[in-house]
């Protein structure tokens, strides 16, 4: 049998990045990740079902002050992050590298406040089953946040070495969809962890 | 260019490299696949050999073969084991190595991601069964209930294994998941519009849509089993505020999802297998898609299921219990339409065709004892007795491995390149058919006398004596017939007659090339106009293709979504080894945590610099 072409791919780009594969992987990715975003707020509301009181006795909600302020330092790295990217579509690899690089200074800044303030927490993860859940979820977005910054972080040195153009771009426009998630995602447990608490 | 010297090129661009070293960078689909399935298939012998050590202790009363602790040791890791190791990585394995195939396309979107997958299930996994070795074994049963899971009752080791490797291995599971979605969404052949999909290949999408919502479960579970034991957290002891249900309610979320994990691609293999010893189509091709996505979305419904004698709301109950009745209508509907594939056919009942009317037989029977466990009245009767292995080893034998062997069957021609036996696949179905039959049939009788599951022994006054024998003589005939079915596999690598291209006659698109395929797959991208492509092709002298993608490079043609119309060109990598060093160092921290919780640390960084490694752009950058 003879094989006869009829559709040719030789005018197709090769650097696809909103429609490449890995976008959806990206997209594969962060929804595994919202299963598990999903299992833990369920866990939180069921643990806390179950519970003659919740926070128990004795035991004040998280303080709000440095979660609220981290709150707003993640949705500015979020939005320097979309400014890197309007950046490499306007051929500036300086504001990529700049926007990028503020990006992974200001979640840095999150996870110190975070690490100092741990006792904001206002229980210990050993002190049972609501301890347990909010330091679980905490650290959960903590490990998060670390690896966006690592990732982000090498993003930023490879935009530094002038690797990154508007037609290859692929690796920013992922890593700004993850950093989105990990950014957008504090937003639930904070108000799980924050103001259930208070509200219920 | 001459053909035969632009195929050269494709072939050594496509091509793994050869030797041993050469191995740990092997990242083509069809490489990784197989190796997923010989790998699956040696931990069912292993977990099997476990099953028959089971079935000699059991065969009469007070037997001593095995002691209390090593039978409960053996029993938690049959049961992970055929789960875990088994059952979502063979089917996983098979859809890796077809899915390319049968829509049409070169490898998978992800090549270096499937490779890490593999080395993660085979370190894992060797890991899990090395604990047997050493005596440490988990020993909770393969759903590792708490309290009993707990530090304060399981202080060992093995606990501990089980939550990290499980932890561990459904990583694999996870990347293959978002693999084949991508790859079947993304990679398929242009004209290949969703509706003209091979039922195989829905049911492996569906089956990768259910592992991404339902195995963070029983990641998140036994995580935080692992925080109670190694950080002192309380999640699941009750008196310091902790939950033992919400493990239940946990695992089970993933657990009853998992039996249709391994249930839907073996329904694809029997609406692949049926239209081609009947050479027509299958009957009701949406009618099945539909039923595939409504088992999908139902059996999110059932996890409560397992836990009616737990104590729940009666609302609750009434609801689980109507949930678990309502998924006997897509599973019927299947069965309907099969039965009206095969109804005044000319059906060639070869050895695949064999297994297929077998899993009628077998799955049958399972889905009747299923419907009664759903009602809780009789599930309170039955509950943790022998009936329930009884129904779940019908089920699970019968519903897939039943239709896993026939796929064995159907595609080892084209994997290897050689048929496999018919008279020793006659032999070994009619062994496998009588063994599961003997085998789990008195249990059922043994479970409404009231025998408790997980017991190492019982009294000779109980009178279970004998159907317990019958059982363990059934176990032996079973084991029989799978070990006919590997010496066939075996002996027909060298001596089976040759396949030819497509010895069955089948319509779908891995058949449209060689056997076994090239390194390439496909000589050239097809076009595709019908559900049965190759069946279109036949008689023509000419068919349609792609043309302009680089034979010089690893390039695989990005279709639309729906329609499967051409959109972009992607170049996958080529292969490298950083996929297996990255699972060995990730190994190392899982396994770590078991001796001290720095090596999450150690772990995250390291497996970073790896990331790093594997996605660092080469010299010179792409220019066009």
């Amino acid at each position: 049998m003879r094989d006869v072409p009829v559709i040719d791919a030789s005018g197709l780009t090769r650097f696809a990045h909103r429609r490449h594969p890995l976008w959806w992987g990206i997209i594969g990715l962060v929804t595994i990740e919202m299963s598990v975003t999903a299992n833990l707020i369920a866990s939180y509301f069921y643990l806390a079902a179950r519970a003659p009181a919740w926070p128990p006795q004795g035991v004040a909600p998280p303080d709000l002050l440095w979660a609220s302020i981290n709150v707003v330092l993640l949705l500015c790295s979020a939005f320097t992050m979309w400014w890197a990217g309007w950046g490499i579509n306007r051929h500036s690899q300086s504001i990529l590298t700049l926007g990028t690089g503020l990006s992974v200074l200001l979640a840095s800044v999150v996870l110190v406040l975070r690490w100092i303030n741990f006792t904001d927490l206002n229980v210990q993860w050993n002190d049972g089953a609501y301890g347990a859940i909010v330091w679980a979820i905490t650290g959960f977005h903590f490990i998060h946040v670390a690896s966006a910054i690592v990732g982000t972080a090498v993003v930023t040195l490879l935009s530094w070495r002038g690797y990154f153009t508007k037609q290859r771009q692929l690796g920013v426009v992922v890593d700004t969809l993850y950093w989105y998630f990990v950014a957008g995602i504090w937003i639930p447990f904070y108000l799980v962890l924050y103001w259930t608490p208070r509200l219920v | 260019m001459p053909p035969d010297a632009s195929r050269d090129i494709l072939y050594e661009t496509w091509q793994s490299p050869p030797g041993f070293l050469g191995w740990f960078t092997h990242v083509n689909q069809r490489m990784i696949g197989k190796r997923f399935i010989i790998t699956a298939f040696a931990f069912f012998l292993m977990a099997g050999v476990l099953g028959i050590l089971m079935r000699v202790q059991l065969s009469f009363p007070q037997n001593d073969f095995l002691g209390p602790d090593l039978y409960n040791q053996i029993f938690t890791v049959h049961g992970t084991a055929m789960m875990f190791l088994f059952a979502i990585p063979v089917m996983e394995g098979f859809a890796i190595y077809l899915v390319p195939l049968m829509i049409g396309t070169r490898d998978m979107a992800f090549p270096r991601l499937n490779a890490f997958g593999y080395y993660v299930y085979l370190i894992g996994g060797v890991t899990f069964f090395a604990s047997l070795l050493f005596g440490v074994a988990p020993d909770t049963g393969w759903f590792n209930y708490v309290p009993l899971a707990g530090k304060e009752y399981s202080p060992g080791l093995g606990v501990g294994i089980w939550t990290t490797m499980i932890t561990f291995i459904e990583v694999s599971a996870l990347t293959a998941a978002v693999e084949l979605i991508v790859t079947i969404l993304k990679l398929r052949a242009p004209g290949m519009a969703l509706n003209r999909m091979p039922l195989f290949v829905w049911a492996a999408l569906i089956m990768a849509f259910m592992i991404v919502f339902a195995m963070p479960s029983v990641i998140v579970s036994s995580s935080l089993l692992i925080l109670d034991r190694v950080l002192d957290t309380h999640f699941f002891v009750a008196s310091a505020g902790g939950e033992p249900l919400l493990w239940q309610h946990l695992f089970w979320f993933f657990g009853h999802p998992e039996v249709y994990i391994i249930f839907l691609p073996a329904l694809g293999m029997i609406s692949t297998i049926i239209p081609t010893f009947t050479q027509r189509p299958v009957f009701g091709y949406t009618a099945l898609v539909l039923s595939l996505v409504a088992t999908g979305f139902i059996s999110f419904g059932l996890w409560v299921h397992h836990m009616f004698t737990t104590g729940l709301p009666h609302l609750g109950m009434s609801f689980f219990m109507a949930a678990s009745t309502l998924i006997a209508i897509p599973s019927g509907v299947q069965i309907f339409c099969w039965i009206a594939s095969l109804w005044g056919a000319k059906v060639s009942l070869k050895t695949p065709m064999l297994f297929i009317v077998g899993f009628f037989a077998v799955f049958v029977m399972g889905g009747l004892t299923g419907v009664m466990v759903a009602s809780i009245p009789f599930d309170l009767q039955v509950h943790d007795t022998y009936f329930v292995v009884a129904h779940f080893h019908y089920v699970i034998i019968g519903g897939s491995v039943f239709p896993l062997i026939a796929g064995l069957y159907y595609w080892y021609p084209k994997v290897m390149g050689r048929m496999m036996s018919e008279r020793l696949g006659w032999v070994s179905f009619w062994l496998i058919f009588l063994g599961v039959n003997i085998t789990f049939f008195p249990m059922h009788e043994l479970g409404l006398d009231g025998m408790p599951r997980r017991v190492y022994t019982y009294l000779s006054e109980m009178g279970w004596g004998p159907m317990n024998m019958v059982a363990t003589a059934g176990a032996a005939l079973l084991s029989a017939g799978f070990f006919v079915t590997l010496a066939n596999a075996l002996w027909s690598m060298k001596h089976g007659a040759p396949a030819g291209d497509n010895p069955w006659g089948a319509a779908t698109l891995e058949w449209a090339t060689t056997s076994p395929p090239q390194p390439y797959n496909h000589r050239n991208i097809p076009v595709v106009h019908s559900r049965t492509p190759v069946w279109d092709w036949r008689g023509r002298d000419e068919r349609p293709v792609v043309g302009g993608l680089r034979e010089d490079r690893r390039e695989l043609l990005v279709t639309s979504v729906l329609d499967a119309e051409p959109m972009v060109v992607q170049v996958a990598p080529k292969p490298t080894p950083w996929p297996f060093v990255s699972a060995v160092v990730a190994s190392l921290g899982f396994i770590g945590i078991l001796i001290h919780p720095i090596f999450f640390v150690i772990g995250f960084f390291l497996v970073f610099f790896t990331y790093v490694g594997w996605f660092w752009p080469r010299r010179p950058w792409r220019e066009d």
